[in-house]
């Protein structure tokens, strides 16, 4: 046992408010140290331990990380030395099509190389499925094209979980990875061979083994017309050796090597004159319509075509999708918090809904009729019979609307909107006081405190409501938050569990839409430089926790909120059943602060409401000014998951609305 | 007999309040649930409503047949089965449990949904999940 002379590290083990009192401090270990020693300690405590011990060393950014993202850009060029290699070729490739950014652990080295060399924001991480999800919720905030790599083998079968993720999220993920050599194939030659096509088969929009070294831009050509075109989802490339080593000194070595003007179109599918006049009519003639503005709108960009149709002819908008924020929460006419109202609605107009829920699943009512546009026509009376389905490229659909509708009030509807929403925030805040209880009962924090206060913070404080970017993840905290976030703009809320309900990428999904704010990218811009805040639970935080060191590295400033109510969100499950709920449970108290001190990141420790108001404020501030991110420890209890004791209990949100994840 | 006493109080009360505000008393022990009694016809446009509401509000745990065969929930109610129903399967007792949750894991829903009488329509949908020859009579709508 060493005294530590670190200030800093002092500073950390000094005793906070809130600390347990049975914590073990180091205090404490010196005070059981022998007589003897004790004894020479007072007659000259500095020396005993400074002449055989070095101090520990504080956490700190290697110079080489700040130098080399500051060096010069490198794009391969066929008349340099050697040529250009494959990966180079594949790299050049990737910033023509502005590939926006990649996530990534060591492995698969050229490609990664050349794709950072040539320019293209490059992350490295500490596992590659958060690299994976923070890939994923870097596209989810800007609709940008993001790619993510591992190496073969391990490192590539550590991505399938969030690669699943993301395909159930239609998100346009870029998977990269090295597979030993085509010479070696089917002879588990030295280590990590594996078959990856199969093994994504399911999780990708496309994906090729490349075999031919000459062809390596066609498959990248394969690959940018399936993530920019239809609808998106993740395309997987894998690279034997002989591919990214290849040399090509001239374009001509290369097959099919033209640029995207050639290989893609940007033409885009618009609705046909006849169609749009139908849907014109049917949503001209019915009382009570409603707009679901799914991804495709996101992606799209047609917030701004959305909002003009919408405006002029009284029509509600909820928002869906793995992204929130393309029609503003505070509209008049958004229906995100308006869930009661869905039964009156008489018109359903899809737009770019991808993952489309049965008929049952969402609260309209059976009877209300239903336009689906999609970009592609294969979808379309999947799981809902519709009166009118229409190929279409929904920013052309949302423009033709736009253009045709007729100026219409409808006061009754929106009349309606605003009250079913004012029963909804007054249901928030029966929720909330009975969560005050609940705190105050206990000494711990419930979760509708917690996500009420973040709520107040963001959006009703000095903070622009606009500016930060949330997200949310886990069981009794994910459900909880989601009632309380909003997004105001495009690209504002990530909806981490969507579709798939992962536990678990929450916090690298918010790292990669930290990152994307950081650099300002597309709907970030405005925001540049903003600190992202997560939600998540004691569960889902291990699967990703590491990368705080990834965020501390890349100075990516991210405030999360680590709901530690000791156990497995799902615990009741356990109960009335034997021998089960060890399964389910975790040690208590946790310290998950302490953890984050560890990475490189603060921590914080709260148990009271208000220890959690000051901790935020402060973790946002240092985020905001510092760029240092920091984890709150939110002390709970598992039994808040529960209605039992502690009503109402974990509550499974409405869909459509602002707390969806099903669809 | 100082109990039964008791009890008459509390069951007039019990009924008072219904008489007076239409909706159950805000705390309903077990018993009390037991001797509720739906102020909602078991008709069909009541079941018709009722299943609108269990499609919105229930299937993710109970599934859509009312079987719990999917995962979410390890141990939700077969609604099908009322002999596997854990807090009873009077009228009462079902809207009890619908209104202030049950066990461990079945949220309270008296803040999701709009009214009592929805709830009540809920109870009766649940019970044509039923076996037929364990379902309640249906009614005729009023006209």
């Amino acid at each position: 046992m060493t005294e530590n002379k670190n200030p800093e590290v002092q500073k950390a083990d000094a005793p906070k408010t809130g600390e347990p009192e049975s914590r073990p401090s180091r205090r404490g270990l010196f005070a059981s140290i022998g007589a003897g020693a004790a004894a020479a300690a007072l007659v000259n405590p500095g020396k005993i331990f400074a002449a055989t011990t070095p101090p520990i060393p504080s956490i700190r950014i290697p110079k080489e990380v700040t130098d080399t993202l500051a060096e010069a850009t490198r794009i391969g060029d066929f008349g340099e030395k050697g040529g250009m290699t494959g990966a180079e070729v594949f790299a050049k490739s990737c910033k023509d099509e502005d590939l926006a950014a990649l996530f990534c652990c060591p492995g698969n080295y050229q490609i990664i190389n050349a794709i950072s060399a040539a320019g293209i924001p490059a992350f490295g991480g500490r596992s590659e499925g958060s690299m994976t999800s923070a890939a994923d919720g870097f596209s989810r905030c800007t609709g940008e094209v993001t790619a993510c790599s591992g190496t073969e083998g391990p490192g590539f079968t550590n991505m399938i979980m969030n690669i699943a993720v993301a395909h159930r999220a239609r998100t346009p993920l870029l998977v990269l990875a090295s597979n030993v050599t085509i010479a070696t194939d089917d002879r588990e030659y030295f280590i990590q061979t594996g078959y990856q096509q199969p093994t994504t088969e399911g999780l990708k929009k496309y994906g090729k083994r490349l075999i031919a070294p000459d062809r390596v831009h066609e498959y990248t050509a394969y690959a940018f017309r399936n993530l920019k075109t239809g609808v998106p989802g993740p395309v997987h490339l894998d690279f034997p050796g002989e591919i990214y080593r290849a040399r090509f000194t001239e374009a001509s070595q290369l097959k099919e090597y033209y640029g995207k003007d050639k290989y893609r179109t940007e033409s885009r599918p618009h609705p046909a004159p006849k169609d749009l006049a139908q849907a014109v009519d049917m949503i001209n003639r019915a009382e009570r319509p409603v707009i679901v503005a799914g991804h495709g709108v996101f992606f799209r960009k047609a917030w701004e075509p959305l909002m003009v149709a919408a405006e002029k002819n009284d029509i509600a908008v909820v928002t869906s999708g793995p992204m929130r924020g393309h029609f503003p929460d505070e509209h008049r006419l958004s229906a995100s918090l308006s869930p009661d109202a869905f039964m009156s609605a008489d018109l359903v107009v899809f737009v770019g809904q991808y993952s489309m829920p049965t008929k049952q699943e969402w609260r309209f009512n059976p009877e209300a009729k239903a336009i689906r546009v999609n970009p592609t026509g294969e979808d379309l009376g999947r799981n809902w019979p519709l009166d009118l389905g229409i190929v279409s490229d929904e920013a052309a659909f949302l423009e033709g609307l736009a253009s045709d509708l007729p100026q219409k009030k409808r006061d009754a509807w929106v009349g309606e909107l605003a009250s079913a929403r004012q029963k909804y925030e007054k249901r928030l805040l029966d929720e909330y006081e009975q969560g005050v209880k609940h705190s105050q009962a206990t000494n711990t924090v419930h979760q509708a405190v917690v996500c009420k206060e973040v709520h107040d913070f963001l959006y009703k404080g000095s903070i622009d409501p606009k500016q930060t970017v949330t997200g949310w993840g886990g069981w009794t905290i994910g459900n909880c938050a989601a009632r309380w976030l909003r997004a105001y703009r495009p690209g504002q809320e990530v909806n981490c569990p969507y579709q798939y309900s992962a536990v678990g990428p929450d916090l690298a999904m918010m790292i990669g839409a930290g990152a994307a704010v950081q650099l300002g990218v597309g709907p970030q811009a405005p925001y540049k430089g903003a600190p992202v805040v997560v939600l998540t639970s004691d569960a889902g935080i291990t699967y990703s926790m590491f990368e705080l060191d990834t965020a501390a590295k890349y100075k990516i400033p991210i405030v999360c909120v680590v709901f530690n109510n000791n156990a497995w969100g799902m615990w009741p499950s356990a109960v009335g059943t034997p021998r089960s709920m060890h399964m389910y449970l975790f040690q208590e108290n946790l310290r998950y602060d302490k953890m984050a001190e560890g990475l490189g990141a603060r921590g914080e420790y709260v148990r009271t409401q208000d220890e959690f108001r000051r901790a935020l404020k402060t973790s946002y501030e240092v985020a905001a000014k510092e760029r240092v991110s920091t984890l709150i420890n939110v002390q709970a209890l598992k039994e808040f998951t529960s209605g039992k004791d502690y009503p109402p209990g974990n509550i499974i949100n409405p869909e459509p609305s602002v707390g969806a994840l099903a669809h | 007999m100082e109990l039964r006493r008791w009890k008459a109080v509390a069951l007039l009360t019990l009924g008072a309040a219904l008489l007076v505000s239409g909706d159950a008393p805000a705390k309903l022990t077990r018993d009390d649930a037991q001797k509720l009694k739906s102020p909602v016809a078991n008709t069909k446009k009541s079941i018709a409503r009722g299943r609108v509401i269990f499609m919105q509000n229930c299937t993710s745990c109970h599934g859509e047949n009312g079987k719990a065969e999917g995962s979410l929930v390890a141990d939700a109610t077969d609604l099908t089965s009322p002999q596997l129903y854990k807090s009873g399967t009077s009228e009462g007792e079902i809207f009890h449990s619908i209104r202030d949750g049950a066990g461990d894991q079945m949220p309270a829903f008296k803040s999701q949904l709009d009214s009592e009488t929805d709830i009540w329509n809920l109870v009766n949908f649940v019970r044509t999940l039923w076996p037929e020859s364990a379902r309640p009579a249906v009614q005729d709508d009023a006209k």
